[in-house]
């Protein structure tokens, strides 16, 4: 029995259910090829049509080559040749020329039946078309919902809104396989991400004008734009941070590698939405943390102006026990929360009588038992204050000496908190080299030896020590904040006019 | 073209995978089940294995077990496992060198994956590390 017609299909449920039919045949038999092939994803339904409509003796009189060949088992080039092969079958034979082997051969019992094959093949094909659709969006779906669940732990363990913002692009500019992607910030400065990390400019053959005009429809749109410029596709949309401050994304990739889909727009819009959130709660965290951070700045400025010869002196310290837990291997939060303990640690003073605060001249020792109550005063001040525990050993503790010789409890060595000794260290080198009510301020050298030969008594040996390191480092590698922080205080209390 | 077999109970992630890795430029064998996955290694070869876990009769670590054994998977398997019992799923494979992928699986990570070790480099074929049972391929 010859094959009079062919079908071209990739699609393995239709191949078994054209294999199933055995439709009640009398009268001539038909037969019918159906051809697997792949990298046809959407088989032409009129072919089925054109196939089966086809008289059985055309092809004979024709003399179709494929057909000829694939009796004999052997199909080639030449299959492709022929201008009187139908169309179905010269899609076919261009199929198998390209690679594909497959071939069901279906028996159709008599050519009435044509029509109803050629119906049921049609609404296949279309179930299978809008399956694949669903297939598409579900791949979509996935690839987004996965993005999600990998940011959603790399997001958790980044605090600053920046690295938020680059791991996010990053991620986009993977994702939509991207050559390189720009940002188009609210103040109209570019950046640029590629693979390697930050890059320069755009690619060569784009220009500023052209990255422009695409980020200024996304920011008078709101939505998201693709676009083909100077051989490259463009996508482009909007990261909103706080403020409606709008940053445009724009990723580029050669438009030789196609163009991108409705599903990448998706992806990108999705993305960008919900990233957008992660960084518009952050910045407000940041913010809210700056506010308090600047609350308690002026508070302790103007506990220092109490004594104006210590004016800076709180800040100083906050800065210098952070130079110094540095040295520690703290984490970020501990770093910060030690560097409030520093700036916080004379809060106490708050309580005690300028009289006795600003008195020129050796204190009484009524007057300095007194002087003595500042810590705990601080930390009775502090102590409502949650999370604060770190701080309030800090405050507490910053006159103890290892020695068993400080105050308020006389502990020694170890019995001390690591932030107090710190602080201890902080605050003598501040006192010393800052002219006090009672003496001119002690040159940086002095000061350094009295701290050393003061190690293991009234001084932390360790935090001493870590307090050298840091400190040199620091003069070596910020000069400029060396000279703002610390050089023209001493040039203002040293001649104080 | 890489040859790969899928075994995965449920027809409509099949279907998505085997769409997914065609369209990546794979041929792909599907398998609705565990025991039709062993079935078809036993009687064929194919360069990568990409299974699900939990599928009734075979399941995906037995199916591991029953087709090692023939050293008819080239290149390497790929396991799918759901997100929640993914740490569990890892420790049971550990004594095989196989690409766990939690689901719903991202589609642009298992062809990362699949073309990583189905990569001509003849250098290091089968892929480094996936060792099939030799004593059982005499
Ligand atoms: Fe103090």
């Amino acid at each position: 029995m010859k094959p009079t017609s062919a079908v071209v299909t990739d699609e393995a449920l239709l191949q078994n259910l054209l294999g199933d039919i055995s439709l009640p045949g009398n009268g001539t038999p038909l037969s019918v090829g159906v051809l697997a092939t792949l990298g046809n994803p959407q088989p032409p339904a009129h072919c089925m049509r054109t196939c089966l409509n086809s008289r059985a003796d055309a092809i004979e009189s024709h003399g179709c080559p494929f057909l000829v060949a694939a009796a004999e088992g052997r199909v080639d080039d030449g299959c492709l040749k022929d201008g009187h092969c139908p169309r179905g079958y010269q899609a076919a034979a261009r199929q198998i020329a390209l690679g594909d082997k497959h071939a069901v051969v279906v028996t159709v019992g008599a050519p009435t039946h044509v029509d109803t094959v050629a119906h049921l093949f049609e609404r296949v094909t279309q179930l299978l078309e809008e399956n694949t659709g669903f297939a598409e969006e579900m791949i979509q779906n996935y690839e987004q919902l996965n993005l999600i669940f990998d940011l959603i732990p790399q997001i958790a363990e980044l605090s600053d809104t920046r690295a938020i913002e680059r791991l996010l692009l990053q991620k986009v500019r993977h994702l939509l396989r991207a050559t390189s992607l720009c940002v188009h910030d609210s103040r109209g400065g570019w950046s640029w991400l590629d693979e390697y990390g930050e890059a320069g400019a755009p690619p060569p053959g784009l220009s500023a004008q052209q990255l422009e005009l695409v980020a200024s429809t996304v920011r008078n749109t709101s939505h998201i734009q693709v676009a083909t410029q100077s051989e490259y596709e463009l996508l482009a949309g909007a990261l909103v941070h706080l403020d409606n401050a709008v940053n445009v994304v724009i990723a580029l990739r050669p438009s030789r590698n196609g163009a991108f889909t409705a599903g990448d727009m998706m992806l990108t819009d999705s993305v960008l939405a919900f990233g957008g959130q992660l960084i518009r709660n952050n910045e407000l965290h940041e913010r809210l943390h700056a506010l308090s951070f600047q609350i308690t700045r002026a508070l302790v400025a103007a506990i220092d102006k109490k004594d104006h010869y210590t004016s800076g002196h709180s800040e100083r310290v906050g800065f210098l026990t952070r130079l110094i837990a540095q040295e520690f291997g703290l984490s970020a939060a501990e770093l910060q929360i030690t560097e409030w303990a520093g700036l916080l640690h004379d809060i106490g003073k708050i309580g005690i009588p300028e009289t006795i605060l600003c008195k020129p001249g050796k204190l009484t020792k009524e007057e300095f038992d007194v002087i003595k109550k500042h810590p705990r005063m601080g930390y009775d001040i502090l102590k409502p204050i949650a999370s604060f525990e770190l701080v309030l050993d800090g405050v507490l503790y910053h006159h103890e000496n290892p020695d068993g010789s400080g105050y308020p409890k006389g502990l020694h060595g170890d019995q001390i908190p690591l932030v107090a000794r710190i602080i201890h260290v902080a605050d003598t080198f501040d006192a010393l080299t800052s002219t006090r009510s009672y003496r001119e301020a002690f040159s940086y050298e002095r000061a350094y030896e009295i701290i050393r030969q003061d190690m293991g008594k009234r001084m932390d040996r360790e935090a001493a020590e870590a307090f050298f390191r840091a400190f040199g480092k620091f003069q070596e590698n910020e000069p400029e904040k060396f000279e703002r922080l610390f050089l023209q205080h001493r040039e203002q209390t040293d001649d104080p006019a | 073209m890489s040859r790969i077999l899928v075994a995965e109970d449920d027809p409509h992630i099949l279907r998505l995978i085997a769409m997914w890795l065609k369209r990546n430029g794979h041929d792909v064998v599907e398998a609705r089940n565990g025991n039709g996955a062993r079935d078809l290694v036993v009687a064929e070869t194919f360069d990568v294995l990409v299974t699900d876990i939990n599928m009734p009769g075979l399941d995906g670590i037995q199916l591991i077990e029953a087709v090692v054994s023939t050293g008819h998977i080239h290149r390497g398997i790929v396991v799918l496992t759901n997100r929640w019992d993914h740490g569990e799923i890892r420790e049971r494979l550990s004594q095989w060198d196989v690409r766990v992928i939690p689901k719903p699986f991202s589609p642009s990570r298992l062809s990362e994956v699949v073309d990583k070790l189905t990569a001509v480099d003849t250098s290091e074929a089968p892929h480094e590390g996936f060792v099939p049972d030799q004593s059982s391929l005499s």
